[in-house]
């Protein structure tokens, strides 16, 4: 069993698993952090970005004026943003039967890998992971078409410039694998490959092995995955929740008695308690409008923002922020907010039973019947003419380089009454306001992930005990800000095996059984006999038959009348001489009645010598050495075999024939 | 003793002996021993006063058969009857004593299973044991041994009983045999007196054999002590501790020789105790050396070798949790020995040096270093460890300066160290040794430890030389503050915190500017927080800042604290009237009396008032009319009692700025105070009335502030209270204000509240008023013409609610003084005293019948009045005689099973 590791990403994973002769992806997530090297896409004409001076080298060899341009005392790249693809190299992707998709973050990349690589297999994913997906591969695909950009910049990427360049730039990896965003026809064509799946459905892999997703927790439709064939069993553990959100809760119990656990997606912040970070929010909110100013929250267009919205419901009374109008400004605004009310059978319970009051499952269907809560497509039409400050707007893109975030990080940026609030993990807020720097409005760090922290993991382990565990490099050592943190690591035994980009892991267990099938006439014919009570053995003479990962015991074909042909006489058309098959032994020789018979027959002379496995007897006489161990007898004596043959069969005497 | 219960004793009596079952309730006859023990008391012989008592005795003591709870109450009841000599005698020769006490009969009768007569033969026996023939009794019917048998009796209180029985045993013998040995000559006179305590026993005459007996019962349980002290296997713990909770109620209580002998006995036993280091038995091992070593303490004996050496051996434990228990229990009896105090200063200090890695300890033995650090990498037993160590470093700070190894402001260091270990912000200075890391890891985001830190670090303000550690404690408490992990204890235990550094260390120099920032904005923060206990905390973190004096370097002036670093009003107003909008009221109750804190500075200083302020006396009225929970109208009148009186005690009611607004608000909060649903708010509006009237009327002859029943009728009363003089006019103006205030309003209608307090405080002020304006003292005739003039100031009766209800009294009172033919009070109700037809047709009219104050305070009767609402509502139900009343009706609407279902029919 192979594991090919094609994302050094933690938490956007993406892996092979080659086991039992299937190939299976697990994952294809998309690192989106490469964005931040880029200048941001305004969706009106900023006239600050429009100026920024060029790059020249300081000796001014190297002249990228078009493709680099300072802002803010750092480089960025002037040209459309660019991702940061899984490793396509490692292995033949069009070797790959099946793609198991965990939650609808874990799937960004996956038009890259199903599209224009040979890929011909089947993606698996459940409805809210696809669906939601979709909403966020059309977001991100709207926010870039919007905004387009005829050049794409390619000079810095050469290796000998790359290494001249200034700050994050020069250290940026892979850059010549970093592709612009897929469209929509790609995103379309790449969702048709994918086949639905609910919970605890099994899914049988060409008869040799078993896929089944289970609820995780962490989102919608959210899942980890169990691979399993009759003897073996690999639990793949991606984003993962204990919390008590949205989603249907964790099941823990069927990660039991796993061979191998691969382990992916805990929280990014695992010093950041989610609660904690939701108090945070509130009153960093509050404290903003009540001066008089507006709130920016920049986030993804599902997830973490229902529970946002949910809390908010509860706060705004207290807080007596009831006139405040909130805004949710994306492409798809409308379809997540609605979409989260009609998939009830994903939700945690206490939301399902509303379903049948019936309530919509979530409040944020009360705010926007009272009018709080307002959603727009982009700034652009209705939103224009209903803004009203001071408010509080939640848009994307989290890494404030695309869509429409971009148009209010100018807008209000300057004034110290607003704030900017980070709820998403996935960037460095630093890195995000890099372009946007000097920036008067206030920022707020509180990132909200609810992925299991190392506290959490280390119960789960402790109670599913898997025999190994693999994990990302970065899980077996304290963060590299925190090294005192010893306990933000994980400490197994054994330890767990970790990986990196780029790894090829040798999982450390061997097949070691197969289920054969037998067929009932051949079961018919055995003839068992009971060596002990409740066990009984019998020898079978059978072909075995093998066909698509399955195996049966047939009967031995009788040989075929010999065609009376002469022409042609092959040896292989002789009929295999089947030999009856030489009786099995089985029993033990009892060591007092064993020198018994030796002296009937003469033998008197024998030293016994007691060994860790039975006895070996010395007969001085002849000398002649019996070894009886507990698996094997042998009677070592040189160049004597009528006293060998003797001395067999008083041993044959005492065992029983099959 | 009560006539009439004494009548109907017999009675009942009977009924008890008849058959228990028929009582009220099951607590009846707890109640009725509670009764004789406060007789007994009092000094009253039970025999003499109910000399039924001896037939119910010997009747119930026969009879067998009863329910186990009487015959348990007669047990008990025995021992009252026979507390004085004369009626043990009478008892013992009547032969009941001998029955009753007789352990045989309960046995033979099966009833000595039952724990409740074990431990009504224990009680009684204890209770008996006042005087040498109890003591002679109990020696000669050889109970010594069934009560070490029951020493460890199944059930807990059994045992228990048992072991105080044989303390008392022990001492009384110790009395009576050091009396009889030494000083039996000279009190000889004495002889014969009925005793009533065991001090009494030292007067009496022993005779040389009963004083080897008692030797014989001392030497019988210090050999018991000897020989059950050890366990001998897991099993016998519980025997083992029953008897170290024995021993040290001894050894704290016997005095020489008796201590040295029984010292003497357990010795060695102890020794072996200890060598056993049963960690159960730690502490109560550790309570009976700490007792011997007291005694000493006290008695002012040089320490015992032998407890010295105990004490030095607990002190060196080798289990760390064991080691750590026992030197928080020496340090916690604050003896006074240099030695054991340090030692277990550094035991203590110990956890706190390995998990800092800060060195508090310049020497300790590395093998109690390493088991302690051993013991430290366990979660659960380091933060327990952890949080004692926490919870006596204060003491520590304060001990003697060669006591404790190093100075009290390392110890501050170490604590703050500690809080931002907790924090999980940084790691320990020596967290190289793979060790601490471990440790330190286990009180990582532990919030239990963080609260302990955080009291340690409040009651460390106080330590000597710490001051220079307050810029450091206010960053790690602002930090606490900001950090989103905390709950909301931390961070009210922090608020407490700094509040309490700022009060102590009052010189705030070292506080920067960058200091103040962080403060103000986690303050506004925690004023949005989610949670409403964190935002309550912070309100109140707001009021108490106000509070604090503190001197700045700049102006050398004393000012608030509040204003000192967060600028004063003009950042905690807002914040703290934004608070009143919020939605949990306690939140808006404490923002009021936040904001009345704030505000008192002006106050006092007669500033004028800000159109902010007029806002908020605004907004608070609003709060008293329409808020619906009590705590937020409660803290509104609390607000003005607060701005009143340090108005008053400025003498500024008069002044124009503050009394434009300060009078009218008092009036309507009066008004809407009094008509308030809930009782606190009504009291607190009577405080306010109480003020107006110590206002009004100080210095004036015969008022008295406070509460007039109070006053002792022969107090001396300064002559300068008497400084104006008594004029008429005075007291007319003064009253005429006082009812246009609304106070006598808010007075009357309090007296005829359904609540109990608030009509009590009531009519204690309207008796004080009565007193200054038409004192009763001068008689009818000679009031009405000494102060005709007081007597034409009236008061408003309005038709509905409490007003009607005093017109009524009116109107009786009217009534009862018409049919006695006297004059005065014909006049009361002068608009009519017709009944209510007439009352009703006087408020549809639109006309308010106006009544005189005087005529009215002198009319209600209001010493009956306070009379009947002092007693507390229960306090004829709660009366020997209800209880005696109650077990006959229940014994006979027993007697009448039809009646009885009746009365549960009715009860349901």
């Amino acid at each position: 069993m192979k594991l090919y590791c094609l994302s050094g990403h933690p938490t956007l994973p993406c892996n092979v698993l080659k086991f039992k002769s299937t190939t299976i992806m697990l994952d294809c997530g998309l690192d989106t952090t490469s964005v931040l090297n880029f200048l941001p896409l305004p969706l009106v004409h900023s006239p600050r970005l429009s100026k920024l001076p060029g790059w020249i080298s300081k000796d001014g060899t190297i002249n990228l004026e078009k493709e680099l341009k300072d802002c803010a005392g750092r480089v960025f790249v002037d040209s459309q943003p660019e991702f940061c693809l899984p490793e396509r190299e490692l292995l033949d992707l069009s070797t790959i039967d099946v793609i198991l998709i965990s939650n609808y973050h874990c799937m960004m990349a996956l038009p890259y890998i199903t599209e224009h690589t040979g890929f011909t297999g089947t993606v698996y994913a459940t409805e809210p992971t696809l669906q939601i997906g979709r909403l966020l591969m059309e977001e991100v695909v709207n926010f870039m078409e919007r905004v387009p950009k005829a050049q794409s910049a390619t000079c810095w990427k050469n290796k000998e410039i790359q290494r001249m360049l200034p700050g994050p730039l020069k250290d940026a990896v892979d850059v010549w694998t970093w592709k612009r965003c897929y469209s929509m026809q790609e995103v379309n064509s790449a969702l048709s490959k994918v086949q639905l799946v609910g919970y605890s459905q099994k899914v049988e892999l060409f008869g040799a092995v078993q896929v089944s997703p289970l609820s995780s927790g962490y989102s919608l439709g959210s899942s980890n995955w169990i691979i399993q064939s009759h003897h073996e069993k690999v639990s793949y553990v991606s984003g993962s929740s204990l919390l008590t959100t949205h989603p249907q809760p964790m099941d823990q119990s069927s990660l039991k008695n796993s061979d191998v656990l691969i382990l992916t997606g805990l929280t990014q912040m695992p010093t950041a308690n989610p609660d904690g970070m939701l108090g945070e929010f509130c009153s960093n909110l509050a404290m903003t409008i009540r001066a008089g100013g507006n709130v920016l929250v920049p986030c993804y267009s599902s997830g973490v923002i229902y529970d946002l919205l949910e809390c908010l419901y509860q706060f705004i009374e207290s807080a007596s922020l009831g006139t405040t109008p909130f805004y949710f400004i994306s492409p798809v605004a409308n379809s997540s907010l609605e979409f989260s009310q009609i998939f009830a059978e994903w939700l945690c319970h206490n939301k399902q039973t509303k379903v049948y009051l019936p309530e919509p499952p979530f409040p944020h269907a009360e705010l926007i019947q009272t009018n709080k809560l307002k959603h727009y497509p982009s700034i652009h039409g209705d939103f224009s003419s209903e803004f009203r400050q001071p408010c509080v707007v939640f848009t994307g893109h989290p890494s404030l380089r695309f869509g429409d975030v971009v148009h209010f990080m100018e807008l209000w940026g300057k004034s110290s009454l607003n704030t900017i609030i980070f709820t998403e993990p996935d960037f460095s807020y630093l890195d995000a306001l890099a372009p946007y720097q000097p920036l008067a409005m206030k920022c707020v760090y509180c990132p909200i992930d609810t992925r299991l922290n190392f506290h959490q993991v280390s119960k789960l382990l402790k109670e599913v005990q898997p025999l190994h565990v693999v994990c990302p490099e970065q899980y077996t050592q304290p963060p590299l800000t925190q090294s005192h943190r010893s306990d933000l690591m994980l400490e197994l035994q054994p330890p767990p095996m970790p990986y990196r980009r780029c790894s090829v892991l040798n999982l450390p267990f061997r097949r070691r059984y197969e289920r054969v099938y037998i067929l009932p006439e051949l079961a018919n014919s055995l003839v068992p006999s009971e060596i002990k009570p409740g066990v009984s053995v019998a020898t079978v003479s059978a072909v075995v038959h093998s066909k698509d990962n399955k195996h049966t015991l047939q009967s031995v074909p009788k040989p075929p009348p010999v065609a009376p042909s002469k022409k042609r006489k092959r040896v292989m058309d002789e009929p295999p001489v089947v030999l009856a098959p030489k009786p099995l032994l089985s029993g033990a020789v009892p060591l007092e009645a064993f020198l018994a018979t030796l002296q009937k027959h003469g033998i008197t002379e024998v030293k016994v010598e007691e060994t860790a496995d039975g006895h070996i007897l010395h007969l001085q006489a002849e000398d002649t050495l019996i070894q009886l161990e507990e698996d094997g007898t042998h009677i070592v004596c040189d160049n004597n075999e009528p006293l060998r043959t003797t001395l067999r069969d008083l041993v044959l005497r005492f065992l029983q024939k099959l | 003793m009560d006539r009439e219960c004494v009548s109907l004793l017999p009675r009942v009596c009977e009924v008890l002996a008849a058959s228990g079952s028929s009582l009220p309730d099951d607590t009846s006859l707890e109640k009725l021993l509670d009764w004789f023990t406060g007789l007994t008391k009092a000094g009253t012989s039970l025999l003499e006063s109910c000399p039924c008592l001896l037939e119910f005795i010997s009747t119930v003591v026969h009879n067998t058969a009863l329910d186990p709870s009487i015959l348990s109450f007669t047990l008990r009841l025995t021992g009252f009857v026979a507390v004085t000599e004369v009626a043990f005698k009478v008892l013992q020769e009547s032969s009941v004593l001998d029955l009753v006490f007789n352990l045989q009969h309960w046995q033979e009768a099966g009833l000595w299973e039952d724990p409740c007569i074990r431990i009504g033969w224990i009680q009684g026996l204890r209770t008996m044991m006042q005087h040498p023939k109890a003591l002679s009794f109990f020696v000669q019917a050889d109970f010594l041994q069934p009560l070490l048998q029951l020493q460890t009796d199944k059930s807990l209180f059994v045992a228990s009983a048992a072991n105080q029985m044989l303390a008392h045993v022990l001492l009384s013998c110790q009395s009576v045999s050091s009396v009889g040995s030494n000083d039996v000559d000279e009190e000889g006179e004495d002889v014969g007196r009925s005793g009533g305590s065991i001090a009494d026993l030292e007067y009496s005459a022993v005779t040389v054999e009963t004083n080897q007996d008692y030797a014989a019962v001392v030497t019988a349980i210090s050999e018991c002590l000897k020989k059950s002290l050890v366990p001998r296997e897991n099993t016998q713990l519980h025997q083992s501790l029953q008897i170290l909770k024995l021993l040290a109620l001894l050894l704290a209580q016997t005095r020489p020789p008796l201590w040295e002998k029984l010292l003497q006995m357990v010795a060695d036993s102890v020794d072996e105790l200890l060598v056993a280091g049963y960690s159960q038995l730690i502490l109560p091992l550790m309570d009976v050396i700490l007792a011997a070593y007291s005694s000493c303490d006290v008695n002012r004996r040089a320490p015992d070798q032998r407890v010295s050496r105990l004490l030095s051996f607990m002190l060196n434990i080798r289990k760390p949790a064991d080691l750590i228990q026992a030197a928080a229990a020496f340090l916690r009896r604050g003896l006074h020995d240099l030695v054991h105090t340090a030692q277990s200063a550094r035991v203590l200090l110990l956890p706190l040096d390995i998990i800092t890695g800060l060195n508090l300890l310049t020497t300790t033995a590395d093998e109690q270093r390493f088991l302690m650090m051993e013991q430290l990498k366990n979660k659960t037993s380091c933060i327990s460890l952890i949080c004692v160590c926490l919870t006596n470093t204060p003491q520590m700070t304060l001990m003697a300066a060669d006591c404790l190894p190093c100075p009290p402001v390392l110890i501050v260091t170490a604590v703050l160290s500690l809080l931002k270990l907790c924090s999980g912000d940084s790691s320990s200075p020596s967290s190289s040794s793979s060790g601490c890391r471990e440790v330190s890891r286990n009180v990582i985001g532990s919030s239990k430890v963080q609260k302990c830190a955080l009291d340690a670090l409040t009651a460390l303000s106080g330590s000597p030389g710490v001051e220079v550690k307050l810029a450091e404690v206010f960053t790690l408490l602002v930090q606490c503050l900001d950090n989103p992990d905390s709950d909301p204890t931390v961070l009210q235990k922090s608020f407490q915190a700094l509040v309490q550094w700022m009060s102590v260390c009052s010189d705030l120099s070292s506080i920067t500017d960058q200091h103040r920032q962080d403060l103000l904005q986690v303050v506004r923060k925690r004023s949005c927080d989610i949670r409403w206990e964190v935002r309550d905390s912070t309100v109140e973190f707001l009021g108490r800042l106000a509070g604090v004096r503190v001197i700045q370097t700049t102006a050398e002036e004393a000012s608030d604290a509040s204003v000192a670093v967060l600028g004063g009003c003009c950042f905690t107003t807002p914040l703290l009237r934004a608070a009143l909008q919020d939605t949990e009221s306690y939140v808006r109750a404490s923002a009021i009396s936040a904001l009345a804190q704030t505000l008192a500075a002006s106050w006092q200083q007669g500033a004028a008032l800000t159109q902010e302020q007029t806002e908020i006396v605004n907004q608070l009225l609003e709060v008293l009319s329409w808020d619906t929970e009590g705590f937020a109208r409660r803290a509104v009148v609390r607000y003005f009692i607060a701005w009143l009186s340090s108005m008053s005690s400025h003498s500024c009611v008069q002044s124009p700025a503050s009394s434009s607004l300060l009078m009218p608000s008092v009036r309507s909060v009066l008004s809407r105070g009094s008509a308030d649903l809930d009782w606190e708010v009504k009291v607190h509006t009577l405080e306010l009335a109480e003020l107006l009237l110590d206002e009004a009327f100080s210095g004036q002859r015969g008022y008295t502030k406070g509460n007039p029943t109070q006053t002792h009728p022969y107090a001396v009363i300064p002559n300068t209270l008497h400084t104006r003089t008594h004029n008429e006019e005075d007291v007319v103006g003064v009253l005429n204000s006082l009812v246009q205030w609304g106070v006598v309003s808010a007075l009357l209608s309090g007296l005829v509240d359904c609540d109990r307090p608030v009509a009590l405080r009531a009519c204690r002020l309207l008796i004080t008023l009565r007193e200054v304006v038409c004192p009763l003292s001068l008689g009818a005739l000679d009031a009405t013409a000494a102060m005709a003039t007081v007597a034409r100031v009236t008061c408003e009766l309005p038709g509905c609610g409490w007003a009607r209800e005093i017109r009524k009294m009116l109107v009786m009172k009217a009534k009862d003084a018409n049919a006695e033919g006297g004059v005065s009070g014909g006049e009361v109700v002068n608009c009519d005293d017709c009944g209510e037809a007439g009352q009703e047709a006087a408020s549809v009219g639109g006309q308010t019948p106006c009544v005189s104050v005087c005529e009215v305070l002198r009319s209600l009767d209001l010493d009956e009045r306070l009379d009947v609402l002092t007693r507390s509502s229960d306090h004829v139900h709660n009366s020997p005689l209800s209880l005696l009343q109650d077990i006959l009706t229940a014994s006979s609407a027993r007697s009448q099973p039809d009646t009885q279902q009746e009365v549960i029919a009715d009860c349901y």
